[in-house]
């Protein structure tokens, strides 16, 4: 995957809106300071990927997870935020979880018309649709947890 | 409030006349003074439920920060969960580098945020030490 420097560099809007938010009203921000900001965010991720990959490889696992960077947040003296990660995380997780919740309930209908024809046969085909079954488990648990390229 | 306490320790600025000029609504209460710490409680912003958007999504693409995640050559895999976790991670860190450039603002009484305001920020903040050296 070929990394222009646009690639790397947050989106300018949303960085701006951040930083607004962040601010009172009437305060306006220079270009350049507006787009140091958004440098020194990029050098945060990088940074804090790093100190989490660290933390991951303690616990020798090739995914970094949530904990990882929790943890690499109190070691960049960022233990403030941790609090707030946590209830974020909290929500996004119960977000996801509704999500797959409901792909996952599509998918129980569609089986469902299948599974009534098929009931006598079960056993039959068991073998034969075994390996069919195992392959779509392994998508249904890799779509929530893991994102690999 | 908890967010008043927090960057009190940050800030440690001191408790200038300056800040009072800022004073919006009155109320002798935290958030609305000055460094206008309004992280939980952006009330003066244009309607967003407070805590509740600001916890639930990321306003920065998941995307994009994965792609910066995998420019680390010793990064393999990153759950959903971590790349969502360091966007919002980075979202509160550039709230805490402007509000904290702010002050350097305005000590020098102006009301724009500029670079210099940020090198101040970097040199002074033992968080921002990892930052020296980046941003030129």
């Amino acid at each position: 995957m070929a990394e222009r420097p646009e690639d790397l560099n947050l989106p300018n809007a949303v960085i701006t809106r951040i930083i607004k938010e962040a601010l009172p009203d009437g305060v306006n921000v220079s270009k350049e300071a507006r787009s140091a900001i958004s440098r020194a965010a990029s050098v945060f991720v990088l940074y804090a990927t790093s100190c989490a990959n660290n933390f991951a490889m303690k616990g020798k696992r090739k995914t970094l997870n949530a904990g990882d960077v929790l943890s690499a947040m109190e070691e960049m003296e960022f233990q403030r935020f941790v609090p707030l990660l946590k209830d974020s995380l909290e929500a996004y997780k119960k977000g996801q979880k509704g999500k797959k919740e409901a792909s996952e309930q599509k998918r129980k209908e569609k089986d469902k018309k299948t599974d009534s024809e098929e009931n006598d046969k079960s056993r039959e085909e068991e073998n034969e649709e075994e390996e069919e079954r195992m392959e779509e488990e392994e998508t249904k648990e890799g779509e929530g947890e893991e994102e690999e390229d | 409030m908890m967010c008043c306490q927090r960057m009190a320790a940050v800030v440690a600025a001191p408790a200038a006349p300056a800040e009072s000029e800022l004073d919006r609504s009155g109320t002798e209460e935290d958030p609305r003074e000055a460094v206008s710490e309004e992280e939980g409680c952006p009330q003066q912003q244009a309607g967003a439920p407070s805590s509740a958007s600001h916890s639930r999504l990321a306003k920065l693409p998941l995307s994009r920060i994965k792609t910066l995640m995998k420019a680390d050559p010793d990064v393999t895999l990153a759950s959903q969960d971590s790349v969502f976790i360091i966007a919002k991670a980075t979202e509160l860190f550039v709230e805490t580098i402007a509000k904290d450039a702010l002050v350097y603002a305005q000590q020098g009484k102006r009301k724009t945020l500029q670079r210099k305001d940020l090198d101040n920020a970097i040199d002074a903040i033992d968080e921002f030490a990892f930052l020296e050296g980046t941003l030129d």
